[in-house]
């Protein structure tokens, strides 16, 4: 079809496509490369294989957001197609003769296969359809309607080039793109469609019947698409849409430890010569796989929805994160501005109070599409700065304290964990000095809280009264450290974790129980990296394995009840125990309604991470308070004579929504409760009556 | 040797503070036990002397001794013990008395018995009794040897015991001033522009248990909604969460509120000796055993933000 | 400069505190650094940064577990810790100055610091007692220091806010009651990193001193009074508080 001087110019753009596009993505490559080691990844071309499946079915968005993850499919299910369109327009432009219209009848070839390329053009014309539709929308929601779900809130740290709308220009030129190339490829077949329509090409014929067929349109229509795919290629790298080639990447190299395991301070590979600090003050201090999470970010913001810290103002914003990362790395690389990887990445990625707005409830994680972990970096830039001494919020500074000289981070010493075992109505076992089955690990908040503590004590009469061969280690018991952790203080945590191994080394005992999911999830994920080989469970599956043994037997229907049930981030998502809880509840015989969000989509309560440490810094309504709010809005109007309840199985939970009920005015709608003290009315397991004065 | 009790008065800006009264009255009630005398100390100038109930007030006057100095009281009373030989010597347990009292022990071996809540005599000795380890403990001992260094807690013993108007004879300071290595510059007055807590009706007064310099804001809050002020203990100013202006305590101002509403602190004795004469002490606090419950006037072993909440809701 | 900050080893009052015989039963209690020798350590490393110098921390190991605190000193900034094996947790104020007297003498310290006190300072502060020990002079309830050539200004606090500066003339003793700033946190990576590579010095005790006091008794204190006690849930708990400060015609 093309004329020879066409020809020349063609091949020379193309040629130089090539070029820019192999550029772009070396720069990218090596960028990623600069990247600290990651944990090792096993079988890497399975999980891509299974990533490129994943893609294929568009599995991971659905995750969120239903209805656009749907037009998100048509548009990638359109640029597949493109895929192939281009290339056989790119052979109908350079071989004379080639011509698939009308079933590939004027092809100079014997034995064409016209049913197949019937199928094909029929594909090629729906899906550009589709295409325009997709983009239409996605144009619409970004520049007409704006949706909200797309911009920052104001105090949240953004690149400049960010804030004058760097990427609203990015998606503008794929917006035209998509449109001027998918136009410009319909109207080069209309143009082509000289015997009047073709039925397996309905839109272009249709086009043609507006504008007939012509040979100069023809031309100029091949020109504008494919010049536009010469141009967009290399642009590609160099904008937000390295995601239609990093995201499946990206994906197959997503993370494979379990949920509830960090990755270290430190990496274990170690690379000869090189010493690293903990954490990451700089972009390449992250893992190499967390540096490409920038390049695979559309930005979305699906992580921004779920983010417990966004909702609550703070100027945190998971997406922002990533996209700040990829501004960052394109000024050093693009930009020529190589110097700028030395700003630390609290001045350039993310604000430290956003760094200390984490609850690490892995929603951002969770939700995400492409398998980006901005959590995990955030925990990495608290490590640097701990290590670098920078001054953190007292609370904080106050609980590392105590938990570094006391084992907890109350300022209680060690001899009052075990106190509350030591006023029980039976002994309760001392692991560390008779051997027991199960080792009851308490927790802090379950052994100090005033609050909490009429709740440990029930554990433990329901363990007594099931006949639970159990004991706790009294004041050797050091806080499990899982927040330690996560507030970046991996030394403290190391030490926390040493001196449990230490009084687990002492006693004698089978496995673990965990009334806290905080605990549950580091001992669980973490302690065997330190040398633990028990088997870790949360006191919600032992519960129901001493009912389903027999060992606790319901006696009581609780039908006056109608309850719902918040999941911990530690226990659910983290770690799947979703089904546990709603097992007893429903052994109970409870009225069960279930929030919108829940199990792997549960909402945090705002107290992870070390949040609980802090000072009530923000103004405005607290994730807690909202979730109290979305457990009324469940109930609805009008529960009758039953008593509504919020059942927790985390003691920080019974904190805070203890707190955010009273705070929100619910106080007798609705009462927490944390679902030992059903099992225990279901049960018959009561507190044991206080002896009355005798009269005089 | 003699069976005189020698009593270290303290003053600031012209004015004895009550601990000296205090331990004036104290020392009559043991030297007249003992057979001796109560003598009071008066080191500096710029003060009027005859103001005690002692036996006798000795005052070495030297304007070189105008501000507090802690090098020249120290040599001071080493020459007076020297020169007087006193069964006992007491000092207030406070900012300055800390400075000098231990010293003197060190220096010339007698013993020293400090955070004396209480001293009786005993068989021709002492018994002192002393609130220790932050008013966990109360420790009873005797000092032996011939002298004793007894360092007293403000607000032990009645201040009026220790009041009238025996003439004081002056003297000239044994210490040449000019030899000293601790120089006064100069007194720093309170920054000001900040309210005076001392001044005060009602004071919304917070603790260690207020956590960190984010929660304060509920204490303000609070207190606005009361018509207080909002005052602290030690560690709470020791941290930088509030000015010094706003402590309470012996290192910090002695207050005397209608109404002393407590958070978070658990009344170590340093605090009590600051704040125990406020007309209504309202005390909350997580710990139940916390020893504020045994001066403060209500208590509750309750949460202080979920109570501190609660009652900006009511008010 | 040369900074000497001795520390002292003490009881934790976070626990309750039993008593054995006529005193606290050591074996059952948890030690701790004095709150107050946070303070001093704080203020030598402030010194430290902002003219130069060392920073030496010694105490006396009690119960074997002074490390710990030596390993905390040297990861917040101090160069050089040294320990004074006594092994007897009874050991009072007078004996531990002594010691620490003996073992500063030799190190040509400019300014030695201690905290201004400890709650179990039953028979006076170590502070001054070193400084009467060493012969030098000695100023408490210091709450800054600036050193300047052979001598340092030192505010000391009075009373709500206010307090006086002095001129002291190095070698001296100064008793701290709170930095400038509020002691830093060191990570427990760093103190576990000098627990592994630092050296600590180890001296016997040299010398002999005695608090001279005969204990009669030990015991937790009399309540005299008791505060009536408001019971219920925080919400009722600041009904009640409300009513009663209506009541005074306080609220």
């Amino acid at each position: 079809m093309l004329t020879p001087v066409e020809k020349i110019i063609f091949i020379l753009a193309a040629i130089a496509s090539v070029g820019f596009t192999f550029h772009g993505f070396k720069t990218i490559i090596d960028s990623i490369r600069k990247g600290r080691p990651a944990p090792e990844l096993k079988n890497i071309p399975g999980s891509l294989l299974k990533a490129g499946i994943a893609v294929l079915f568009q599995q991971t968005i659905f995750k969120a957001r239903k209805l656009l993850s749907a037009i998100h499919m048509g548009l990638f299910f359109g640029l597949i197609t493109y895929a192939f369109v281009n290339l056989t327009d790119a052979l109908e432009g350079l071989i004379p003769g080639f011509d698939l219209v009308y079933g590939g009848k004027h092809l100079p070839y014997e034995n064409v296969p016209t049913g197949l390329i019937n199928t094909f053009n029929l594909i090629a014309d729906v899906m550009s359809g589709f295409l325009l539709i997709a983009i239409t929308v996605f144009f619409v929601r970004r520049f007409i309607t704006k949706d909200k779900a797309l911009t920052f809130r104001d105090n949240v740290l953004l690149n400049p080039k960010v804030k004058a709308g760097g990427q609203n220009r990015d998606s503008l030129v794929v917006d035209v793109f998509v449109v001027m190339h998918v136009g410009a490829r319909l109207m080069s077949q209309a143009f082509r469609l000289t015997e009047g329509a073709d039925p397996f090409m309905p839109i272009a014929s249709f086009l043609n019947g507006i504008f007939g067929a012509s040979e100069v349109g023809v031309h100029v229509a091949w020109w504008i698409s494919l010049g536009w795919v010469m141009f967009i290629i290399p642009y590609l790298s160099r904008s937000k849409h390295t995601h239609f080639f990093m995201s499946p990447v990206n994906l197959g190299l997503a993370k494979q430890n379990p949920r509830g395991q960090l990755d270290p301070a430190v990496p274990l590979k170690m690379i000869e010569g090189t010493r690293f600090d903990p954490g990451a003050k700089h972009v390449h201090d992250l893992a190499w796989t967390r540096v490409l999470d920038a390049y695979a970010c559309v930005q979305c913001n699906r992580c921004q929805d779920v983010c417990p810290a966004n909702f609550y103002q703070r100027p945190l914003s998971p997406s922002a994160l990533e996209v700040n990362k990829r501004y960052l790395l394109k000024e050093a690389t693009f930009g020529g501005h190589p110097e700028k990887l030395e700003l630390p990445l609290t001045e350039t990625v993310i604000s430290p109070e956003a760094v200390w707005s984490c609850t690490t409830c892995y929603a951002c994680v969770r939700v995400c599409p492409v398998g980006n972990e901005p959590m995990a970096d955030i925990v990495d830039i608290r490590r640097r700065m701990l290590v670098d001494g920078y001054e953190i919020d007292s609370g904080v500074q106050n609980a590392l304290q105590s938990l570094a000289t006391n084992g907890n981070w109350m300022s209680k010493g060690k001899r009052l964990r075990g106190k509350w075992a030591k006023e029980m109505e039976f002994p309760v076992k001392d692991a560390t000095a008779e051997p027991v089955d199960h080792l009851w690990f308490v927790g802090d908040t379950a052994s100090f809280d005033e609050r909490v503590i009429p709740i440990t004590k029930m554990v433990a009469r329901i363990f007594n009264a099931a006949g639970l061969d159990f004991g706790i280690l009294y004041k050797e018991e050091s806080n499990a450290g899982n927040d330690v952790r996560r507030v970046g203080e991996e030394g403290l945590f190391e030490q926390l974790v040493e001196q449990n191994m230490a009084a687990f080394g002492k006693s004698q005992f089978q496995r673990i129980v965990t009334t806290d999911p905080h605990s549950f999830n580091t001992l669980k994920n973490e302690y065997p990296q330190f040398g633990s080989e028990w088997e870790v469970k949360h006191y919600t599956v032992t519960l129901l394995r001493l009912i389903e043994e027999g060992k606790l037997t319901i006696k009581n229907k609780l039908s006056n009840y109608k309850v719902t049930f918040h999941d911990p981030c530690y226990l659910g998502r983290y770690n799947g125990g979703f089904t546990a809880p709603r097992k007893l509840l429903e052994l109970c015989g409870v009225e069960f309604v279930e929030m919108p969000r829940n199990c792997e989509n549960s909402f945090c309560c705002g107290a992870g991470g070390g949040q609980i440490w802090m000072g009530k810094v923000a103004p405005g309504e607290r994730p807690a308070e909202n979730r109290i709010k979305e457990a009324l809005t469940t109930f609805g109007e009008g529960a009758g004579d039953k008593t509504q309840l919020f059942i927790v199985t985390c003691p920080k939970d019974m904190i805070m929504y203890s707190d955010a009920v009273k705070t929100t005015g619910n106080e007798g709608k609705i009462e927490v409760r944390d679902i030992v003290q059903l099992i225990a009315e279901a049960v018959g397991v009561e507190e044991p009556k206080v002896a009355e004065p005798v009269a005089a | 040797m003699s069976n005189d009790i020698l009593v270290i008065t303290e003053h600031m800006d012209g004015k004895f503070s009550d601990v000296s009264f205090e331990m004036v009255g104290k020392a009559r009630e043991l030297a007249s036990a003992l057979g001796g005398q109560a003598v009071a100390v008066v080191i500096g100038s710029g003060v009027d002397a005859n103001v005690f109930a002692s036996d006798s007030t000795l005052h070495i006057d030297d304007a070189a001794l105008s501000g507090f100095n802690p090098e020249a009281y120290a040599k001071i009373v080493e020459a007076l013990v020297k020169e007087k030989s006193p069964k006992a010597v007491l000092f207030g347990w406070t900012v300055t008395g800390m400075d000098v009292a231990a010293w003197l022990s060190a220096k010339t071996g007698a013993p020293c018995a400090a955070y004396a809540k209480d001293i009786r005599v005993d068989g021709g000795g002492f018994v002192v009794s002393c609130q220790v380890y932050g008013g966990k403990l109360m420790a009873e001992v005797a000092p032996e040897g011939d002298m004793a260094v007894i360092a007293c807690l403000a607000g032990s013993f009645p201040v009026e015991a220790g009041q009238g108007s025996t003439a004081a004879t002056a003297t000239a300071s044994p210490v040449d001033a000019g030899s000293l290595k601790v120089k006064f510059v100069e007194a720093i007055k309170p920054a000001g522009g900040d309210v005076d807590i001392t001044a005060q009706a009602k004071l919304v007064s917070i603790g260690r248990g207020i956590g960190g310099k984010e929660n304060v804001e509920l204490a303000e809050e609070l207190a606005q909604a009361l018509g207080a002020t909002v005052s602290a203990s030690r560690p709470v100013v020791d941290a930088g969460w509030l000015p010094r202006t706003r402590q309470v305590g012996k290192s910090g101002l002695k207050v005397k509120p209608k109404l002393y509403l407590m958070l978070g602190i658990s009344g170590a004795p340093e605090h009590l000796e600051g704040m125990k004469s406020a007309e209504l002490i309202i005390a909350i606090n997580t710990d139940k055993k916390a020893p504020i419950f045994n001066v403060a006037h209500y208590g509750a072993t309750a949460d202080l933000f979920e109570v501190a909440e609660a009652m900006l809701e009511l008010l | 400069m040369n900074i000497v900050v001795a520390i002292k080893h003490i009881p934790s009052i976070a626990d309750d505190l039993p008593v054995s015989g006529k005193n606290v039963d050591f074996d059952s209690v948890d030690f701790v650094l004095n709150e107050w020798d946070e303070h001093s350590i704080e203020q030598a490393v402030l010194i430290k940064e902002a003219v130069g110098g060392t920073v030496t921390v010694v105490g006396v190991d009690l119960i074997g577990e002074l490390d710990n605190v030596l390993h905390l000193a040297l990861a917040k900034g101090a160069d050089k810790v040294v320990k004074i094996t006594a092994d007897d947790p009874a050991a009072d104020s007078h004996m531990q100055a002594k010691w620490l007297a003996e073992a500063i003498k030799g190190m040509g310290a400019n300014m030695v610091f201690a905290g201004v006190q400890a709650s179990n300072d039953l028979d006076g502060q170590i502070g001054p007692m070193i400084a009467a020990y060493l012969d030098m002079p000695y100023i408490g309830g210091v709450s800054s220091v600036e050193a300047n050539g052979d001598s340092a200004t030192v505010n000391k606090e009075f009373a709500g806010g206010a307090g006086a500066k002095y001129s002291v003339s190095m070698p001296f003793v100064a008793g701290v009651q709170a930095a400038p700033k509020p002691p830093r946190y060191a990570p427990v990576s760093k103190v576990r990193q000098m627990a592994q590579t630092a050296t600590i010095e180890t001296v016997s005790p040299s010398g002999d001193a005695s608090a001279g006091l005969a204990f009669k008794n030990m015991a937790p204190p009399v309540a005299t009074g008791h505060a009536e006690m408001i019971e219920g849930s925080s919400k009722e708990v600041a009904a009640k508080i409300v009513e009663l400060l209506k009541s005074k015609g306080l609220a």
